[in-house]
C-alpha cells in the first residue's frame, strides 16, 4: 500500500475525545441454543482497547473470538454485560444509531471479504458512503465519495481494478477491496475477523502490512486470529479461551 | 441509491430473476388475452341487443297485444327526447317453403321496415337491401310480390370455415307462413272456420343480427300483413310491443322513467283492459335473462381469475423467497455496513416492483401482439388441425374480439406489480429481521 501524510491526514479522524479508551468491555456474557443444549461462548469478558492501538485477539476455533468482534461492532448483542464505545453504552442505542453507528464509526473486515458480486470494486468501496445518503444526498455528494474510494483504491494498489467486479480478483485483491471498504467512511475503529484466514501466506502477509500501515497512520485495530504468528503484527496480544481472557 | 443499483442488477444479472419476470409475464399475458376476448364478446352480444331492441320497449308478452298504440304513438312523437318510434307485431307462425311439405316453427315480426329502422338497428342487418331499407320487403326479382326477411340462419349456408355464402341476389323462393289469429280475449279467432290464417310470401333478404336465437328463428313480415295474420286488425288494432329509440343525449334510465309516466297516465286516462298487462322496460331489462347469463360467465371469470391472482401470488412468493434466500450473504454485508431493516426491505420491495413491471410489459405486449393476429391464428389452426375456438354453426361469433381495453390493461398492469409486492414482502421482511452475524458466519458459505 502507498502511505504517506495525504494517507495520514485521511485516515487519522480529526474529532478524538478526551478519553483515551476508545473501546471497552464489562462483564459480557453470550451463549447460543444448540438444540435442547445451552452453549456458553463468552463467560465475562472485561476488554479496553486504547485509541491508536492494534489489539490482536487470539484463540483456537470455538473459543468465541468472532463472537466477541461481532459483539463489539454492535453485530450481535451480549446476553450480559456493557460495551462502551467513546463512553457510550452501546446497548441504549436504537435501531437507527446502531446502524448509524456501524456505517460511520466502525469497519468490518471480514475472513471470507463478503463483497457484494453485483457491484464493481469502486461501488462496493463506496457502499458505506452510499448507505448513510438518500439518492438526493448521494447525487449531491457523489463525485467527492468516488474520489476517496478511488484514493483509496490508488493507496491499496487496486486502481486498475475499480471497474472489475469481485469474481474477477484474486483473493489478497478481494481483501484489500473489502479493507477498502471498511475505511471509506473514516471509522474510529477498523474490527479484522481472521482477515488472512482465506489466503495464502505470502498474500496474507501483504494483508497484514497493509494493517501495520493503518495502524503507524493513527488507525485503531483489533483484530482476531487463531494464529499466534499472524497476531505477532499487533502491538499487544490478548488470548481467549474457554470464552474468558487468560 | 445502491437500493436502485442493486435492483437493477439483480433484475438482470440473476438468471432467476428471469424466473420471476417471465412468471409474471405468462400470467398477464393470459388474462390480457383471456379478458380482451371474453369482455369482447359480452360487449359485442349486448351492443347486438341493444341493435336489436332499440333503447325501451313498451308492450305484453301476450299473443293477444295492446291497443290504442297508435294514439301512443303519437304521444312519444311529439316527445322532445324520442327520436324514434316502431309498433311490431310479434307472434309464432309456421312457415314451409312453396312446394315442400316441410313445415318448421318461427318467430314472426311484423314491422314497419323504415321505422324499425330508425328505432334499432335492424337496417344495417340487411344483406341485399342495407341502402334502401324502404326496399326491405320488395323482392328483387318482383317488385310487386309482397316479400319477406329472413333470419340469416334460416337461408343461407355455411362454408368449411362457418362461413355464410352470401348470394349476390335472393333466390325466388316463395314461403308459406300460417298463423293462428286471436281475438282481444285471447280466443281462437277462426275457431270455427279453419284456424289458421295462411298467406305466401316472397324472400327478399336476410337479416344478420349476430343474435344465434333471432337469426335461427325470427322472420320479419311487413307490418299491416303481419297485423292480418296474427288477428290484430280491425276496428281495433293490437299492437305486441312499441320500440322506442331516444336522442343521443338522453340517459337510459332517465329516457324509461319519461316513458313510463307517460305510459301510466296514457293508460290510466284509457281505462282498457288489455293495457294493464304493458310494461315498459329498457333493453336491458327486456333481454334480462340473454345478457345475465353472459355477464354471469364474465363475473365468474373475474372470480377466477381471483384465484389465478392468488395462484400468481404464491408463484411469485415462491420464487422470491428463492432469490431472498440466495441473497442471505447480501443483507449481511449490507447490515454490517449500517443498511437498515426497513432499507433491507426496501431495496427488494423495489426489485420486485421492477419484476413486475418488466414482466407485464412483457406480458402485455406479447398479448397485444398475440391478439393483433388472433383471427389469423385461428384460420392457421382450422386449415392445418381443422380446430376452431368456437364452432360458427354453433355460436353467432364472426371475427373473436381483439380490442383491447387500455383501462383493463392498465388495470391487470397494476394488479400485477401489487402481486408482485405481496409476493415478495413476506421474505423481505423476513430477510430483514435476519441477523446479520447469521447471515454471515463462516459455517453459512
Amino acid at each position: 500500500m502507498r502511505a504517506g501524510p495525504a494517507t495520514t491526514a485521511l485516515l487519522i479522524s480529526d474529532s478524538m475525545s478526551k478519553d483515551e479508551f476508545i473501546l471497552r468491555t464489562e462483564g459480557l456474557y453470550k451463549a447460543y441454543r444448540m438444540g435442547a443444549t445451552k452453549v456458553s461462548v463468552l463467560k465475562g469478558i472485561n476488554l479496553a482497547v486504547r485509541k491508536g492501538e492494534f489489539l490482536a485477539i487470539v484463540g483456537a476455533s470455538g473459543s468465541g473470538k468472532s463472537t466477541l468482534l461481532h459483539i463489539l461492532g454492535a453485530l450481535d448483542r451480549p446476553d450480559k454485560g456493557v460495551v462502551r464505545f467513546e463512553g457510550r453504552d452501546l446497548s441504549r442505542l436504537g435501531a437507527g444509531e446502531l446502524n448509524r453507528f456501524r456505517n460511520k464509526m466502525v469497519g468490518f473486515v471480514f475472513q471470507f471479504y463478503h463483497l457484494l458480486d453485483e457491484l464493481t470494486v469502486l461501488e462496493n468501496v463506496f457502499l458505506p458512503a452510499m448507505v448513510s445518503k438518500g439518492v438526493v444526498g448521494w447525487l449531491a455528494c457523489r463525485r467527492l465519495a468516488k474520489r476517496r474510494a478511488r484514493e483509496l483504491l490508488v493507496q491499496l494498489d487496486l486502481d486498475e481494478r475499480a471497474g472489475h467486479k469481485p469474481y474477477q480478483l484474486s483473493g489478497g485483491e478481494r481483501q484489500r477491496v473489502a479493507i477498502g471498504r471498511a475505511l471509506m467512511n473514516e471509522p474510529r475503529l477498523l474490527l479484522a475477523d481472521e482477515p488472512t484466514g482465506n489466503l495464502d501466506s505470502a498474500t496474507g502477509n501483504a494483508i497484514l502490512n497493509v494493517f501495520g500501515e493503518l495502524n503507524r497512520a493513527g488507525q485503531t485495530i483489533v483484530m482476531v486470529t487463531h494464529d499466534e504468528r499472524i497476531a505477532q503484527i499487533a502491538g499487544r496480544i490478548i488470548t481467549l479461551a474457554d470464552g474468558k481472557i487468560s | 441509491m445502491y437500493k436502485i443499483i442493486l435492483s437493477f442488477r439483480y433484475l438482470f444479472k440473476k438468471r432467476i430473476s428471469y424466473l420471476a419476470f417471465l412468471a409474471v409475464a405468462l400470467c398477464v399475458f393470459i388474462v390480457v388475452v383471456v379478458m380482451t376476448v371474453m369482455t369482447g364478446l359480452v360487449t359485442d352480444f349486448k351492443q347486438k341487443n341493444h341493435s336489436f331492441v332499440g333503447d325501451c320497449v313498451v308492450g305484453t308478452e301476450s299473443l293477444v297485444g295492446f291497443t290504442y298504440y297508435e294514439d301512443f304513438i303519437r304521444i312519444l312523437d311529439k316527445e322532445d327526447f324520442v327520436e324514434s318510434v316502431s309498433p311490431v307485431i310479434k307472434s309464432y307462425a309456421l312457415i314451409s317453403r312453396v312446394g315442400s311439405e316441410r313445415s318448421y316453427g318461427v318467430e314472426i315480426m311484423g314491422i314497419d321496415a323504415v321505422r324499425h329502422s330508425g328505432a334499432t338497428g335492424f337496417g344495417k342487418t340487411l344483406h341485399h337491401r342495407k341502402d334502401d331499407v324502404s326496399k326491405a320487403f320488395e323482392p328483387v326479382y318482383d317488385l310487386e310480390k309482397i316479400g319477406c326477411v329472413l333470419g340469416i340462419d334460416l337461408t343461407l349456408e355455411r362454408d368449411a370455415k362457418s362461413r355464410y355464402l352470401y348470394e349476390a341476389s335472393p333466390a325466388e323462393i316463395a314461403y308459406s307462413v300460417s298463423c293462428f289469429p286471436l281475438t282481444a280475449k285471447g280466443a281462437l279467432a277462426k275457431a270455427a272456420a279453419g284456424l289458421v290464417n295462411t298467406k305466401t310470401f316472397y324472400y327478399s333478404d336476410t337479416s344478420h343480427s349476430g343474435l344465434a336465437r333471432v337469426d335461427g328463428s325470427t322472420v320479419y313480415l311487413p307490418f299491416d300483413q303481419a297485423q292480418l295474420l296474427c288477428g290484430m286488425a280491425g276496428p281495433f288494432k293490437r299492437v305486441s310491443w312499441l320500440h322506442i329509440k331516444f336522442k343521443p343525449d338522453i340517459k337510459l334510465e332517465a329516457g324509461c322513467e319519461k316513458i313510463t309516466s307517460l305510459w301510466q297516465r296514457f293508460a290510466q286516462e284509457r281505462k282498457a283492459e288489455l293495457l294493464d298487462r304493458v310494461t315498459v322496460q329498457s333493453w336491458k331489462d327486456y333481454r334480462r335473462e340473454l345478457i345475465a347469463g353472459v355477464e354471469k360467465e364474465q363475473t365468474m371469470l373475474i372470480v377466477m381469475f381471483a384465484l389465478v391472482g392468488i395462484t400468481t401470488v404464491f408463484i411469485v412468493f415462491v420464487v422470491f423467497y428463492m432469490i431472498i434466500s440466495h441473497k442471505s450473504k447480501d443483507i449481511g454485508i449490507l447490515k454490517s455496513v449500517g443498511v437498515s431493516n426497513g432499507n433491507i426491505v426496501t431495496l427488494f420491495s423495489g426489485f420486485a416492483f421492477l419484476v413486475g413491471v418488466l414482466g407485464s410489459a412483457i406480458g402485455a405486449v406479447g398479448g397485444w401482439r398475440f391478439l393483433v393476429h388472433i383471427n389469423q391464428i385461428e384460420d392457421w389452426l382450422f386449415e392445418h388441425f381443422k380446430f376452431q375456438l368456437w364452432d360458427r354453426t354453433i355460436y353467432a361469433i364472426g371475427d373473436i374480439p381483439n380490442a383491447i381495453d387500455l383501462k383493463v390493461l392498465a388495470g391487470i398492469i397494476l394488479s400485477a406489480i401489487v402481486v408482485c409486492l405481496i409476493g415478495a414482502l413476506l421474505p423481505s421482511w423476513q430477510a430483514a429481521r435476519s441477523k446479520p452475524v447469521e447471515t454471515l458466519q463462516v459455517s453459512q458459505l
